[in-house]
């Protein structure tokens, strides 16, 4: 990997939004499937609850990987 | 392999900001490099503990009938052994790993979110006091094994309570850590250093760290519903109160098995970064590796109830669960064939690290075809819950995960300590440690397919051989690692030759663009990539 080691500085308020919108992004997914494990108990039939969040979180990681596949 | 210019800037960046010393820069450090060594070094103390309580395990089973420990402690033994080696052990070291190495490797200048990294760790050792502590809470520690199945674990006492408290904290470090590897990995590499340029090591780290994101959610809702039935009269898995058992086993393994590959796949990132240097060659099918683990990742989400083959299912689930676990051995396949064909007419040496990743390949390949045997229903409900699957597993977990983690400390050493492991004490440890190990695991195959069964502290006569060869195994293997303190050591007090900025001739990485050791901040103006 041939690497130029004298770079430019990185704008580092730009940096720390982008940083800040990436984790509350992926915080907020990880605590709505935790809600949703626990709900999905109380909405109607358990089994079609689960299959609901289990899809949801096979959604979620085809999604997250296949949109950095592609870069 | 490409040449690299040295960063002497980068021999100059210790001499600014305040750096407490002592207890305190352990304590309220920031630095990634500092936590990846606290991450390392709780992962080896939980390894020797629950490296102690193997022993202990196969000290009572050297010979049948009751030596050593009450049936009870048995049971809590075989539970928090389980639950330290995966939680304690293999997965904060592969944080550690990825603490260490991902900023280094994509020429960032530390994780994202600092701050947040000092408390990931931090959670950690209060999490580890609860899990041992409950050895000495009334009625003993957790007894149902790590699956934490009901209605045991809702009848048990205190120790389940610490148990579960234990594994929400460590749950928390995990989301944490992860979302700061993937914050990390996405915003902060080095310029034009592309999704498809990166290390396969950072790509398995962010598929894992996506992984962790997914199902440690799962894992604690499932707990927490346990609690809530113990404790708040809830019965979502109590059958008395109309509640189901098989929901919660249905829940655990939903996160269970995604756990596996959680484990695993930084050990293929390791392992693909030490083929590739010690045989002298690229990678073989850089981008088709990156799809084999996504494919794996994925795939790992629709096989669970491969570990429930017997609660009673209808045809369709199992020949579905069959079929879908047998189809993660293709991705796995072609890993397998990538790291033979990398090999292949390379310029080849076998120091320690490559000696670690070639004793991985062979014998998670081993742990792969067992676990392919498994796969086949009919098959299964006659090895389940017996030392066959107790042998499949430490083949992955055991010669799969934590083989590549020795490979890659040795590998990183020098980078992170600027002194060479001793070679020689390298080498004494592998060949101990792979020969050990066999005679620990192999011949609980054949006691699996005679028929014993897994968590029992006593045995049928007939199975008394095997089971003392596997005991001196276990010590043997136990004793090994003795050796690996030893050469870390070593290398910690400078004990060795300095090592130069890019030890391996063939290592091609960011890493090795920065001095050994490494300073303690780099990349502070990102590099960048050709």
């Amino acid at each position: 990997m041939a690497a130029d080691l004298s770079g430019k500085p990185v704008d580092a308020a730009r940096l720390r939004r982008a940083n800040l919108r990436t984790a509350l992004a992926v915080g907020a997914i990880a605590v709505l499937f935790f809600v949703g494990v626990i709900a999905a108990q109380f909405v109607g039939n358990t089994a079609t609850g689960m299959s609901v969040v289990g899809a949801a979180v096979l959604l979620f990681l085809a999604f997250a990987i296949g949109r950095n596949l592609r870069k | 392999m490409s040449a690299i210019p040295h960063d002497h800037a980068a021999d100059h960046h210790d001499d600014h900001g305040y750096h407490p010393t002592g207890i305190m820069r352990w304590l309220t450090t920031t630095n990634h490099k500092d936590i990846g060594t606290l991450y390392l070094l709780f992962s080896l103390t939980m390894f020797f503990v629950g490296g102690c309580m193997a022993l202990t395990i196969r000290a009572e089973l050297f010979q049948p009938g009751m030596q050593i420990v009450h049936p009870e402690f048995f049971n809590s033994l075989t539970t928090l052994h389980g639950l330290i080696m995966i939680f304690g052990a293999i997965m904060p070291a592969a944080v550690g790993f990825a603490n260490w190495q991902v900023p280094l490797m994509i020429g960032a200048p530390d994780m994202a979110f600092a701050r947040m990294n000092n408390w990931s760790f931090w959670l950690l050792p209060p999490a580890a006091i609860m899990l041992v502590g409950s050895f000495f809470v009334p009625g003993g520690a957790a007894a149902g094994g790590w699956t934490l199945y009901p209605p045991l674990s809702v009848q048990a006492g205190m120790g389940m309570d610490l148990t579960i408290f234990a594994i929400h904290i460590m749950g928390a470090s995990s989301i944490m850590g992860s979302i700061n590897i993937i914050t990390t990995i996405l915003n902060m590499r080095a310029p034009g250093m592309t999704m498809m340029k990166m290390p396969l090591f950072v790509w398995t780290w962010l598929i894992t760290a996506y992984l962790l994101i997914a199902v440690m959610p799962v894992l604690a809702g499932s707990v927490t519903m346990l609690l809530t039935d113990r404790h708040f009269g809830t019965s979502f898995f109590n059958a008395a109160g109309g509640g189901d058992p098989v929901l919660f086993q249905h829940v655990f393994w939903f996160f269970g098995h995604p756990e596996v590959y959680i484990m695993i796949l930084p050990s293929f990132g390791i392992v693909s970064q030490i083929i590739p240097t010690f045989a002298r060659k690229p990678l073989f099918g850089y981008a088709s590796m990156v799809y084999a683990v996504a494919s794996i990742a994925i795939l790992s989400f629709i096989v669970w109830a491969h570990h429930m083959f017997t609660v009673g299912m209808p045809a369709a689930g199992l020949l579905f669960f069959m079929y879908a676990t047998m189809l993660i051995a293709v991705p796995t396949g072609v890993k397998v064939f990538n790291w033979l064909a990398t090999m292949w007419r390379g310029s080849m040496t076998f120091e320690t690290p490559m000696l670690f990743s070639v004793g991985f390949l062979f014998l998670f390949t081993m742990g792969g075809f067992t676990g392919l045997v498994l796969a086949l229903t009919p098959i299964d409900i006659q090895l389940q819950d017996t030392y066959y699957v107790v042998a499949h597993f430490h083949y992955v977990l055991v010669a799969g995960s934590l083989f590549a983690f020795f490979g890659g400390a040795y590998y990183w050493l020098p980078k992170w300590t600027g002194t060479m492991y001793n070679e020689k004490l390298g080498q004494w440890h592998f060949w101990c440690s792979m020969i050990f190990f066999n005679i620990t695991f192999f011949p609980m195959h054949f006691l699996g397919v005679a028929g014993m069964p897994r968590r029992i502290p006593d045995y049928a006569q007939q199975f008394t051989d095997w089971n003392m060869v596997a005991t001196v195994g276990a010590f043997g293997f136990g004793l090994s690692q003795l050796i690996f303190v030893v050469a870390l050591i070593k290398c910690i007090r400078g004990d060795g030759a300095k090592a130069p900025a890019k030890p391996w001739e063939g290592a091609d990485t960011l890493e090795w663009t920065v001095p050994s050791p490494a300073p303690h901040h780099t990349f502070e103006t990102p590099p960048h990539v050709a």
